[in-house]
């Protein structure tokens, strides 16, 4: 019971950050009908942000989000306006494969300047847990890491629901052409929903790198994790993409004890194959072809 | 008319050409390039017949290019079974494979078929990586003798140079193309084509959407696994990353999206303007050159940095490659070229 609970709870946590990558992906999809593929890479630029502004400036790499969410939103911003925008109107492969390309630029532009090597980030709480009972403990970074995620997720939701760009993005997200028609700028809702975007992935990066090895080639295995969590919660939808991240990492977790951690990933890759044949449209998504 | 003979003159002339270089230009590395030459155009002309022509873009060839690969490489490690039997065990077992596949993705369209066909490609390496017993892990497999191919006491291939795999390549290329021509002027191709213009369309005037782009995946994945298997020989050498990794797929998309997709050339000219450029990358051409010129000197910090890393950024070309490619040229050289005719023409005028 204990072992179960203890995967359960370490499953809803790296859930959480799993979460906020599939937001930021759901957000770039809905409004502008992008698959953006480099979007692992781009929370791979966020954890070696996050890695500099550690070892250069001390900083604590909880902290830094507060730097690294506008930079990576300026970062997303610049790629919105210099390229994706180019291709909206564009066949989707070709969208497709254009990410596919910049998240190569990254990663390789990466490797060029910090090698190959795996990168650790050690704080002085990142190995320490907390005793809950029962034989269950809960790792420090990781609970610290969930609770901000649930505080951007919250304020992503008010910012969405409350504010008028947020409505406006949703609006775009709905009907871009309609929302064009009712006065919305949609080409500034595009870089500020690429940007937010990508600003969630970097966020998500800094906040698994006391964790989790840094290294140039992070961003496949996360851009393909997040799709996963994207389209079992229904592309385009928040909601979804918070719930799919979390149901994502108890699965990981929950294989990863009871089967064998090599295969986690494959159970992983199975469960999205079967959520793409028997309910394409994901978990909150409504059905669309 | 004198047009059709022009191009069929110039046609064999490049064939005899090809078929007598080994004997007058015996480099290694003349003939190593090569090698890779066939390999590239033969992987995608491969992925062409399906992406290029029935429109159906597969992010995951990795997956036929690594079974046919690793089959042939562990009946030959194992078994010592020549590759010439190993290559058909590969072929089979591919077949099942992709029809595998065929039944799950092809139900799915765009985008989500993209992502179906990497989930299965990633599936098959971390399985290949999993299955310690038989694929050997993440170690690989490395099996550098390759048994003589025997008829009686006859030896009829040795591979004791690269000769023989020149021509072995040489041969897989020119079937890929013409297997791309035949099914460019056939029914099939029309069906392939009809498909990828408008599905729905397609479907309305009785064409079996799902038995042509399972046709059209087989002969895909039939193709792609004999460029793996081949691979696998010459290289001697499998492991999960090179031969069932993402940039796998991504390397055998490319080479048609550069050149130019669903056209008989573009697999052709895209392997070559990629198969040099990397290999410049990879063999430090570019670092040397950099040198010569006097523009970085061979024992600063930044040459050894360049020397030491440059060779392994052979990918970072591919990716600016593919952006630049996408936002100027979404026909890819083909089509670019095709442009620039039209454009001349109109002139003239």
């Amino acid at each position: 019971m204990a072992v179960f609970l203890q995967s359960l709870i370490s499953g809803i946590l790296i859930g959480g950050v799993y979460a906020l990558i599939g937001i930021g992906l759901t957000l770039i999809f809905g409004v502008m009908r992008v698959v953006n593929f480099a979007h692992g890479d781009i929370m791979m630029v966020g954890m070696y942000l996050t890695y500099l502004l550690f070892t250069i400036l001390g900083i604590d790499p909880f902290v830094s989000v507060l730097i690294s969410f506008p930079l990576m939103f300026l970062f997303g911003g610049f790629l919105q306006k210099t390229f994706i925008n180019r291709v909206l109107s564009a066949v989707a492969q070709n969208q497709i494969l254009l990410t596919i390309g910049l998240g190569l630029i990254m990663s390789n532009t990466v490797m060029l300047i910090f090698t190959s090597d795996y990168k650790i980030l050690t704080t002085s709480y990142s190995s320490s847990t907390i005793q809950v009972g029962g034989g269950v403990s809960i790792s420090t970074p990781l609970l610290i890491s969930f609770l901000i995620t649930a505080a951007i997720t919250a304020a992503l939701g008010w910012f969405l629901l409350k504010t008028d760009t947020g409505q406006a993005i949703r609006a775009t997200s709905q009907d871009r052409d309609a929302a064009q028609l009712m006065g919305i700028n949609v080409k500034r809702m595009s870089i500020i929903a690429f940007g937010l975007g990508s600003a969630l992935a970097g966020t998500a990066g800094a906040l698994i790198s006391p964790t989790y090895y840094i290294f140039p080639q992070v961003g496949g295995v996360f851009t393909l994790k997040a799709f996963v969590i994207t389209v079992l919660g229904g592309m385009g939808s928040v909601v979804g993409a918070t719930l799919g991240g979390v149901l994502i990492g108890i699965t990981e977790s929950m294989s990863a004890v009871y089967i064998s951690s090599g295969w986690k990933d494959v159970v992983v890759f199975v469960l999205f194959l079967l959520v793409l044949l028997f309910k394409p449209s994901g978990l909150m998504g409504k059905s669309r072809t | 008319m004198t047009k059709t003979i022009l191009k069929s003159a110039a046609g064999l002339l490049v064939l005899v050409l090809l078929l007598a270089l080994p004997r007058y230009m015996q480099s290694p590395y003349a003939l190593h390039m090569m090698i890779l030459l066939f390999l590239s155009v033969s992987q995608g002309q491969s992925w062409n017949i399906l992406g290029g022509y029935a429109g159906q873009h597969s992010v995951g060839h990795a997956a036929y290019f690594g079974v046919g690969a690793y089959t042939t490489m562990m009946l030959m490690h194992t078994w010592q079974i020549v590759p010439w039997i190993g290559v058909w065990a590969g072929v089979g077992l591919v077949v099942v494979v992709a029809l595998a596949i065929g039944s799950i993705c092809f139900r799915l369209r765009g985008p989500y078929f993209v992502l179906a066909s990497i989930a299965v490609a990633e599936i098959l390496r971390l399985s290949a990586i999993n299955l310690t017993t038989l694929t050997n892990g993440a170690e690989g497999i490395l099996a550098t003798e390759i048994p003589a191919f025997k008829i009686g006491e006859r030896v009829v291939t040795d591979f004791l140079t690269k000769v023989p795999f020149y021509y072995i390549g040489l041969f897989l290329a020119l079937l890929t193309i013409a297997i791309t021509w035949l099914v460019q002027h056939s029914k099939l191709g029309y069906y392939f084509q009809a498909i990828r213009e408008d599905q729905d369309a397609a479907h309305s005037l009785g064409i079996h959407i799902a038995l042509y782009k399972n046709i059209g995946l087989v002969i895909s994945a039939i193709l792609t696994s004999l460029a793996g298997s081949f691979y696998g020989i010459y290289v001697g050498f499998v492991d999960p990353p090179t031969v069932l990794g993402l940039d796998v797929s991504v390397q055998i998309m490319l080479i048609c999206i550069i050149g130019g997709m669903g056209t008989l050339w573009g697999p052709v000219l895209g392997s070559l303007v990629l198969v040099p450029l990397s290999e410049a990358l990879r063999s430090n051409l570019i670092t040397e050159g950099l040198v010569k010129i006097g523009l970085v000197s061979a024992d600063s910090r930044i040459g050894i940095f360049l020397k030491e890393n440059l060779s392994h950024a052979h990918v970072l070309l591919y990716g600016i490659l593919v952006v630049l490619v996408i936002l100027f040229m979404p026909d890819g050289l083909m089509g670019f070229v095709k442009k620039l005719a039209v454009r001349r023409k109109r002139e003239a005028v």
